[in-house]
């Protein structure tokens, strides 16, 4: 186990490095930060002085490692917009982000699964055949387009939630939350089921096609033939194996959301980093968007991590050495 | 169930191999839901290749767009007469005619970037799984750092770099498309390595190139062939969604994603329409692929075939 | 009405994709007494796995029951439902499947597969069932058997599993056991313990079996009473001794003489299977005979020498797991001369497929080895156009047929596309050969443009036969080549391959599980276990009289197939 960790820091060291290096090349290489600063009325001398502020004149390597070195010191920078330091700025959005990225993992889970099994179960029913065509609706929809409608329908029409902004929130440990806020709740319901619609859709399928694909197993035949009650065949001898791959997808997956939550917290104002983000690209500050990518990477390692470890607790012919 | 041998010597029913036809038939009969989106599937490609011969109004031609125009609800008149089923945006715009040819943009960027996003990812799939060795090790890492990145951010981000514009979306897009197709292609073509006709053909002292055209390829595609429409309508999403947050196609050309986003100032203050119906178009649209994706992917899913 | 169960006119059928019926049992009727075991003996598609399913309940979703009933001491159970057979299964039937690594859940330990089935069929519960279940895998032998009910499936050997299994099936005390093809994965030498344990544990209840195999020593060792099935319909029934020495249906006649025997050679197996149309064959063999290099002169030495082959695998390290050494084949050494046939024999993972793969190429063998063919060194071979020199002259009948065919290519295609490749012959020509070569194979030459999965799996060995055939070979690794197939099929191939080699004086290297199938083929054979030779020497001598414990031990757990039949 030991042997297996430290492979995969080594490994997700390399991973950081060349992703440290592709954004650099991306940022500050193959667009000129000088020609995106410099206003119209820029003369020569005052590109070169700000080339040289901006340290971009000095050859390619050392600003490379002076990159790097800043990097490792968590100094990314400071925000051409907001006039302060990047890490900061980034890391108190956090966890509005995460907030309501869980809350989409948790109600797609809670909603996705149990249609799935239902639905594998039960191939040819009516039911079943509704519940496959909503996933593929569902899977349909573009996420921004789910986004509008929510609001259209139930903030427009209905009035009952409202459509932007996160409302009120809590300090819990020093980090504010709103999901312990009626105000707050309201707020991130919408944004969380937009997240949330493709989560459920993927959830049903994958533990339709988990359990469609258990259910022919050689070992689901014979747990039949030894007697034991049906409930205990599907919580135990089902659950257990489609519990497999829902866990490792429903991890790397977490990624997605977060990159999809850039499109729910844009449409519906939500102050997370996906904000953040897009309003940093419009207004090219790169110091924000290059934090946010080597942040994002890092993020993607741990939790490949995570879902590497859980899979092997949850398969016992995986054993790490 | 046991799988029928039959004894050696009985002779063959002379039953002549199922044409091309017959088995595009033999998937899609009895799924009337699998066929409407086929119906639908070709109905958008051919609105989208016939536009300007079809469409009301030529929504580029900015001469010809009347700012009194603008605004107007479905089922009006234009200043010139033409009829507005879907009604006009402040420009004045026909959006019928603007979502025809949206669509012209929106599929056309997909399907080229799909198909030569997954062109390049089943060759460097292939030559992984064959070459095996530092050519595989390359192949494959560069594989999973693109695949251990949600495309869409992969695609704002190179957007943000490179800029914006039409080529540019379809750059990313191809970014976003080949690892997946090269991570399957590989998986299905290992597999078949193992095989024994291809050790036969290495026996029979067969090139590389000739194992992997004639044995490798035609073997280890119909995974990728699969699960190409939902790669499409992915892409078809994509698009839309970074045309939506403006970083994707120029508003000389919008798509359908762009039209919906000029839309969306309004549709909070009444004038539903400009957004709403490029949007139920897109969806429909995505829908319709979606749908055919479903079926053929059910009908290639052994444990559904089993029972089928 | 005395019988335990009974199987009273069964028809099952299944409806198929194209819109027609396909019946797996048609008309089918089985008694079982109390304390019997009954044998259901067939080759693959007999339907006698249908028999067993429909017992339990267990038939797949769309099969229909046409016809016909299954009765447990008189009470109709075929039309229950699925809440119906709870107090049936592995209460009053137990069941055990065919492959005991997959019938259990590779997820769950060990104790809670068996605690669970205790619980639901007994009222002991905590301490007093887990006793239950040690004393349980006690009675079926498995050693350490409290330490045992911690481990997981993937942890112990298929052979252990199948005693687990058996324990599982017993643990309600049935009336009955349905035991389908309960040692067809396992090793010769394990197949014979588990056997006797199932046979004891039956004796020690009274529990009646249904045994469903497609081996006759099996049915021979085991059953008292015995049903031979053939396409879904009753061929003959009766006492084993009976129905196995003296068959009356032709086809359970063509089935006991097809049964390879170990205790005598004989030159061909009794069954049918003719060859194709003899114009057809002769052009074929006027081919392959019409050789360039066909005169060679060579000396007294042997065809082919191996000398210290060893194969090492290493499976790198992954994110997942450390580097893996595993030691496949060690310092083994042979010679083949012309138009000999050299047996390799031993269980699953002996090596023996492996030797014959390096000795193709299709492996390198680790440092230090000597192979020589026709003379010549073959590691020092540099040249394309000697390498396939080479690889036309020494090539391979594969062990599955369902992969060693490519699926994308027609029959003929498969057969002749590497010679057309290689410019050998042209277009036209190529077209013929293939249609003589499957002539000469037994298949008629109209089917050249079928694709390889119209072809059963006897028919696709076939056509495999003419692909390596096309090259006009000295040479041929045969690797298991009828594993894979029914035993009459298995018949009619091998008296083809013995056809082909006394007309075109091939040399053969034949690698197989099966010693009776050796002794049958083969000149001398090498013995192997875990990579080395234990044993070598003239077939008559090795599997009659062997020397070696291993080699004794591998004969004595053969089923024997021991009435004689005159």
């Amino acid at each position: 186990m030991l042997s297996f960790v430290l492979r995969r820091l080594g490994q997700s060291g390399v991973l950081v490095l060349i992703m440290s290096i592709l954004v650099f090349v991306g940022m500050y290489v193959v667009s000129d930060p000088v020609a995106v600063l410099a206003s119209d009325d820029f003369t020569e001398e005052d590109r070169i002085a700000l080339a040289s502020e901006l340290g971009v004149d000095r050859p390619l390597m050392v600003q490379y490692f002076s990159f790097l070195s800043n990097m490792v010191r968590g100094d990314f920078g400071t925000s051409f917009v907001y006039n302060k330091p990047v890490l900061p700025l980034i890391v108190e959005r956090l966890p509005a982000t995460l907030e309501v990225a869980f809350l989409a993992i948790g109600i797609g889970l809670c909603v996705g699964v149990p249609l799935g099994i239902y639905s594998g179960l039960n191939r040819k029913r009516k039911s079943t055949k509704t519940i496959s065509f909503l996933t593929t609706v569902g899977y349909s929809i573009p996420n921004f387009w789910q986004a509008l409608l929510l609001i259209l329908v139930f903030a427009v029409w209905l009035k009952v939630l409202p459509a932007s902004g996160r409302g009120d929130t809590t300090m819990l440990f020093g980090i504010e939350l709103s999901f312990f806020n009626v105000d707050g709740l309201r707020h991130m319901l919408l944004p969380a089921i937009n997240l949330a619609i493709y989560k459920i859709c993927m959830q049903t399928r994958l533990a339709r096609s988990g359990t469609q694909e258990v259910m022919f197993q050689d070992y689901m035949t014979f747990a039949r033939a030894k007697g034991i009650p049906r409930p205990r065949l599907i919580r135990r001898h089902l659950l257990r194996n489609i519990m497999i791959p829902i866990v490792t997808i429903t991890g790397l997956e977490l990624g997605g959301l977060i990159a999809f939550s850039t499109v729910t917290e844009t449409v519906f104002s939500w102050p997370g980093i996906g904000k953040l983000l897009l309003d940093s690209i419009h207004h090219a500050d790169r110091p924000v968007v290059v934090a946010y990518l080597i942040l994002i990477v890092m993020m993607f390692v741990v939790i490949n991590f995570v879902v590497d470890v859980l899979y092997a607790l949850l398969d016992p012919r995986i054993r790490y050495t | 169930m046991e799988t029928a041998v039959e004894h050696t010597m009985t002779p063959k029913p002379d039953k002549p191999e199922p044409t091309m036809w017959e088995r595009f038939r033999k998937v899609f009969k009895g799924h009337p839901m699998a066929i409407a989106g086929l119906i639908g599937v070709t109905l958008f490609i051919l609105t989208a290749v016939f536009a300007p011969f079809i469409a009301p109004q030529n929504p580029y031609d900015l001469a010809k767009l009347d700012i009194l125009d603008g605004l107007l609800p479905p089922g009006s008149r234009l200043y010139d007469g033409t009829y507005s089923a879907m009604g006009t945006d402040a420009l004045g715009r026909d959006i019928l005619s603007g979502v025809m040819y949206g669509l012209r943009i929106s599929l056309f960027v997909a399907f080229t970037a799909v198909l030569v996003g997954s062109t390049i990812g089943v060759l460097l799939g292939l030559l992984a799984a064959l070459r095996g060795g530092w050519v595989e090790t390359i192949i494959m890492r560069a594989v999973d750092l693109k695949i251990s990145f949600p495309g869409i951010l992969l695609a704002l981000m190179l957007l943000a770099i490179f800029g914006t514009g039409v080529d540019k979306v379809i750059y990313a897009l191809i970014i976003g498309a080949w690892a997946s197709k090269a991570r399957l292609v590989r998986a299905v073509a290992l597999s078949e390595m193992k095989k024994e006709y291809i050790d036969a053909a290495r026996l029979a002292g067969l090139s590389d190139f000739r194992i992997m055209t004639r044995f490798l390829l035609p073997n280890s595609i119909s995974p990728v062939l699969v699960v190409l429409p939902m790669s499409i309508s992915g892409a078809i999403g994509a698009e839309a969604t970074l045309s939506f947050l403006g970083v994707g196609v120029p508003i000389t050309e919008p798509s359908l994603g762009l039209l919906i986003a000029n839309g969306n100032d309004y549709l909070l203050s009444g004038k539903w329409w400009i957004s709403i119906f490029p949007g139920a178009v897109l969806v429909a649209m995505v829908l319709c692929i979606n749908v055919v994706s479903d079926r053929l992917r059910d009908h290639a899913n052994p444990y559904l075939r089993a029972k089928d | 009405m005395n019988n335990l169960i009974t199987v009273n006119d069964l028809t099952i059928a299944y409806p198929m994709s194209d819109g027609e019926i396909f019946r797996a049992l048609n008309n089918i009727s089985v008694e079982v007494n109390r304390g019997q075991i009954v044998g259901v003996v067939g080759e693959s598609g007999a339907g006698k796995s249908t028999i067993g399913k429909t017992a339990l309940g267990l038939l797949d979703e769309n099969a229909i029951i046409e016809g016909g009933s299954v009765s447990l001491e008189g009470e109709k159970i075929s039309n229950l439902s699925e809440a119906g057979f709870a107090p049936i299964r592995g209460k009053r039937i137990g069941y055990i499947y065919q492959n005991p690594m997959t019938a259990l859940n590779p997820v769950l330990t060990i104790g809670e597969q068996l605690l669970e089935t205790i619980e639901a069929h007994t009222d002991k519960r905590g301490n007093a069932a887990k006793a239950y279940a040690i004393e349980l895998l006690e009675q079926a032998e498995v050693p350490e058997a409290e330490d045992r009910l911690s481990k997981y499936p993937h942890q112990l050997s298929g052979g252990l599993c199948q005693r687990i299994v058996f324990a599982i099936a017993i643990c309600a005390r049935p009336d009955l056991i349905i035991a389908d093809e309960p040692t067809t994965a396992l090793d010769v030498t394990v197949q014979k313990a588990v056997l006797d344990t199932l046979k004891k544990l039956a004796k020690q209840d009274n529990i009646a079996i249904i045994l469903i195999t497609h081996d006759m020593g099996v049915v021979a060792e085991m059953c008292d009473y015995v049903y031979v099935l053939r396409y879904g319909g009753m061929v003959e029934h009766g006492p084993t001794e009976q129905v196995l020495a003296h068959p009356s249906k032709d086809y359970s006649r063509e089935l006991m003489a097809a049964i390879p025997r170990i205790d005598k050679k004989v030159d061909r197996f009794a069954v049918p299977g003719g060859m194709g149309k003899s114009a057809d064959r002769d052009r074929a063999l006027a081919f392959l005979l019409r050789r360039e290099d066909r005169n060679v002169i060579v000396d007294d030495k042997p065809l082919l020498t191996a000398r210290n082959l060893s194969k090492t695998f290493v499976t790198p390290a992954t994110v997942v797991s450390a580097e893996k050494v595993f030691k496949a084949v060690d310092d083994v050494s042979f010679d083949v001369s012309h138009g000999e046939t050299l047996g390799i024999v031993g269980e699953s993972g002996s090596g023996k497929s492996t030797v014959g793969r390096m000795v193709l190429g299709l492996h390198q063998p680790d440092e230090g080895y000597e192979l020589t063919y026709r003379a010549q060194d073959l590691s020092s071979l540099k040249s394309r156009a000697e390498r396939l020199a080479l690889s036309k002259s020494m090539q391979c009948i594969f062990q599955d047929p369902y992969s060693s065919l490519n699926p994308r290519m027609s029959a003929g295609e498969n057969i002749t596309h590497a010679i057309k490749a290689h410019g050998t012959v042209g277009r036209t020509e190529a077209h013929e050969l293939a249609g003589d070569l499957m002539e000469l194979v037994g298949l008629p030459r109209g089917n050249v443009r079928k694709m390889p999965h119209a072809f059963s799996g006897g028919e696709r060995q076939r056509i495999g036969i003419a692909r390596a055939l096309s090259f006009r070979p000295d040479f041929l690794f045969c690797d298991e080549p009828t594993s894979a197939l029914d035993v009459t099929v298995q018949a009619e191939l091998l008296n083809l391959m013995k056809d082909l080699q006394s007309t075109l004086g091939l040399t053969m290297l034949f690698v197989s599980h099966d010693l009776a199938v050796v002794r049958q083929m083969c000149d001398r054979v090498l013995v192997m276990k875990a990579g080395q030779v234990v044993e070598s020497g003239d077939c008559d001598k090795v599997l009659v009289d062997p020397d070696h414990p291993y080699t004794q031990g591998l004969l004595q757990a053969m089923p024997r197939f021991s009435f004689d039949m005159g």
